[in-house]
């Protein structure tokens, strides 16, 4: 017979409106699994609390600067059977903008999101190649190789190039929640790739979200910074596949993708190099 | 003043396959502009725990009853709460059920209040039977849950009421009052964990004209709502079509009793006609 599964959190969220605190919440629960059982409770684990209050201290240290903006904490202090992690998001808002990051690397976001709250559009949408900055191609690939995968998609044919490591993992957001696979982190390189800046391009810099349809298998990309303003990407998968002609360089960290997937938001980590590909709009 | 709220409750949930039974207490307080909510210290019983048998039956039921078409997702619940706030003390039970069907490459989304609610085999055997997309007929009838999906974006379009009955998520009685573009009396508080907004709560249409019952009807949505445009799968007679409707024009609502949809803070479904 199997040994039940358990799960336990704590977790704290704290909402900054220009500084101020405007709303604080405190979750705590556990679940135990035997088989397609899952029972649950808002039990509370000393230990868990005390090691997310001692993330959401520092996250609040991290933040304390930034009063101009709306700023999220989310700290999940988790046990899964015996294995104990703590996790810090900070979510920041500026001007209908936003980027997740950690505390690591909060104030380096913030001056970017700030960067690009000021930019403004070069030229108008048209039917250029993209260059996909920031890292933000991990968002392309998180929905059209994560969630495919996800979702056991038939397999298309990517460049031979390109490596995105996405493993899937059980996790769930709450106690609450039945665990589903999903991605812990979306880490894509390139090897060796071609790289050719065209020299009429959009370029990409930051994206207000993104989805998957294993119905159709179209990706959805909605971008919120570009060269060329914000605009939406609808394509077939296979699509977007082929579209990617080239790469260059280490991956960057793309601050930020909370995905989303049958009402559970967790964090996933997400890096990409610079990508180039064809037009998509 | 504190605004405090407590709820205690009980919950079990059926999801694609794995059950879970959940136990929690919560409170919530607003104070100086805060908002702060933290499971409660205070133990009380819910009036009773919730049979899983019952549950097993409906999604057993549910599961033959969708045949040919596939389940990309099934959720089931039925839970039972006890609220306070502002001095008053109520109980609630809920069952709801959410049903994403699919004949590739139509998805039908169903969102019901009822375990006995006959509407899933009929929409699935509808679905079963879909041929090619039409243009949208000049008179089309909607089904009470496509016509409860579309209500909250008839506000201001039709006349709707708020139907009076229980307490709101600050304790406070909800009175049947014509929706109006002030701001609603009542407010919405859908967990302890998310702050009570302002919302026309139960909302229903009043009825007018007359619903011409030889006309198609759109039977369930393919899409969630936008705004008043619908993707909707519609049945004619033998024949069954896919969709896509302006409802911002309502020509008549039907005398029917209606029956309560978990859409918005509450939408009650009864046939209309565009």
């Amino acid at each position: 017979m199997t040994a039940p599964s358990t799960f336990a959190i704590a977790s704290r969220d704290e909402l900054y409106l220009r500084g101020a605190l405007a709303a604080s919440r405190l979750m705590h629960g556990q679940a135990t699994q035997r088989g397609q059982l899952i029972e649950a409770s808002d039990a509370r684990d000393e230990t868990l609390i005390r090691t997310c209050d001692a993330a959401i201290d520092d996250a609040r240290d991290a933040v304390a600067t930034l009063r101009d903006a709306r700023v999220r904490l989310v700290v999940r202090a988790t046990r899964e059977n015996d294995a104990e992690s703590v996790e810090a998001t900070i979510t920041i808002a500026i001007g209908g903008l936003s980027v997740v990051t950690t505390p690591a690397d909060v104030m380096h976001d913030y001056e970017l999101l700030c960067g690009l709250v000021e930019s403004k559009p070069a030229a108008a949408i048209g039917s250029f190649p993209i260059v996909w900055q920031n890292g933000s191609a991990a968002v392309l690939l998180h929905e059209a190789i994560g969630h495919a995968s996800e979702h056991r998609a038939p397999p298309v044919s990517w460049p031979s190039w390109l490596s995105v490591d996405a493993p899937l993992v059980p996790r769930r957001e709450t106690f609450r929640d039945v665990p589903l696979p999903r991605m812990t982190h979306l880490i894509a390189r390139q090897t060796s790739a071609p790289f050719a800046l065209p020299d009429e391009r959009i370029e990409v810099q930051l994206i207000a979200g993104g989805s998957y349809d294993p119905l159709n298998d179209i990706v959805t990309i909605n971008v919120a910074v570009s060269t060329a303003g914000a605009f939406t990407i609808r394509r077939a998968r296979a699509e977007v596949a082929a579209s990617i002609t080239g790469a260059a360089g280490e991956p960057i960290r793309y601050p930020g993708v909370i995905c989303s997937r049958e009402g559970q938001e967790l964090y996933v980590a997400s890096h990409a190099p610079v990508m180039i590909t064809d037009a998509l709009t | 003043m504190i605004d405090v709220y407590r709820k205690w409750g009980h919950v079990v949930r059926y999801e694609n396959g794995v059950t879970i039974r959940v136990d929690e207490a919560g409170e919530a307080t607003e104070l100086d502009g805060v908002f702060r909510a933290e499971p409660a210290q205070t133990i009380v019983s819910v009036p009773h725990r919730l049979s899983m048998q019952q549950m097993e039956s409906h999604v057993a039921q549910t599961l033959l009853s969708v045949l040919p078409c596939k389940i990309e997702r099934l959720i089931i619940s039925a839970g039972v709460a006890r609220h306070e706030a502002n001095g008053v003390t109520w109980t609630e039970e809920s069952q709801r059920v959410h049903l994403s069907l699919i004949k590739p490459p139509l998805r039908v989304l169903i969102d019901l209040a009822s375990f006995d609610d006959p509407i899933i085999a009929t929409i699935a055997k509808a679905l079963a039977r879909a041929g090619a997309s039409r243009e949208a007929p000049k008179r089309i009838r909607l089904a009470p849950n496509v016509a409860a999906a579309l209500l909250p974006s008839l506000i201001g379009e039709i006349s709707i009421e708020q139907t009076g009955g229980g307490f709101d998520g600050r304790g406070q009685r909800i009175e049947t009052r014509a929706v109006t573009a002030d701001p609603p009396p009542n407010w919405y508080r859908p967990s302890y964990a998310v702050q009570p907004v302002r919302a026309w709560l139960n909302i229903r249409a009043l009825t007018f004209g007359s619903i011409d019952k030889s006309a198609p009807v759109a039977v369930a949505l393919l899409a969630p709502v936008e705004g008043t445009n619908l993707n909707v799968l519609c049945v004619d007679g033998d024949d069954v079509f896919l969709t896509t409707l302006d409802a911002s024009h309502i020509a008549a609502v039907s005398h029917d009793e209606p029956v309560w949809f978990p859409y918005a803070a509450g939408s009650f479904g009864v046939e209309m006609m565009l």
